[in-house]
């Protein structure tokens, strides 16, 4: 692997955006939190496994996907995550 | 004559100055967060600084603590890849968890360069806030 001095820019988009989401996951209720963390740090390990890594163009849909679930998260209303679960649950 | 004898003691009476607790009671009320934050203090079990040991043993602690960490491989030394075996994601839920263990938030840029407990030490006992 690639030391970390060399990380892509993509690359750097995708961590960016993880820490977002588990920023994000401190303002919500500790179970929720919990929720959020397992669930969002599921999806983007197993996508790190899945995905080439140069499957740019999907992983750039997949970047704008993860943005605008961010943002959703962020809204204070908004205290779980049930349609990635949803998005999650019809993979299988 | 009698003016010149009343001058000591109006001297006296002119050069009373505020006392230093009035001083520190007048600088309190101004700045109530600095008021707030100096009675906080003795909450956190740490003074101005951190020493390195302590921040090197409670870094020790955070990355022991991670699930995908073996706590035999963690020392002072350690790289999170090639000592740990941890991916990239798994370096930014350390670095998260480290930000609240010293109750910090290091942003994107810093925290992307911090990939091994040196890095990690340095940053975390170089910084002005860590608590």
């Amino acid at each position: 692997m690639a030391s970390r001095s060399k990380l892509s820019g993509i690359q750097r988009q995708v961590l960016a955006l993880y820490r977002g989401f588990l920023r994000t996951a401190r303002l919500k209720s500790p179970e929720e939190r919990h929720r959020i963390e397992s669930v969002v740090s599921a999806e983007f390990h197993e996508n790190a496994r899945n995905i080439d890594r140069k499957n740019f163009v999907y992983i750039e849909y997949l970047l704008r996907r993860g943005k605008k679930q961010l943002e959703q998260l962020k809204d204070p209303d908004i205290t779980g995550l049930s349609t990635l679960e949803i998005n999650k649950a019809s993979l299988h | 004559m009698a003016a010149a004898a009343l001058r000591p003691a109006i001297l006296r009476r002119i050069r009373l100055s505020p006392s230093p607790a009035a001083a520190a009671g007048a600088a309190a009320a101004s700045q109530p967060h600095a008021l707030a934050r100096w009675l906080a203090r003795p909450m956190s079990s740490h003074d101005a600084h951190l020493t390195r040991d302590e921040v090197v043993d409670r870094l020790l602690d955070v990355l022991k603590c991670h699930p995908k960490v073996d706590p035999s491989k963690v020392s002072p030394e350690a790289h999170f890849e090639k000592d740990l075996g941890l991916d990239s994601l798994d370096t930014v839920e350390v670095v998260m968890a480290i930000e609240e263990e010293f109750k910090l938030e290091i942003p994107d840029q810093e925290a992307d360069k911090i990939d091994s407990l040196p890095l990690a030490i340095e940053y975390v006992a170089n910084h002005p806030m860590a608590a």
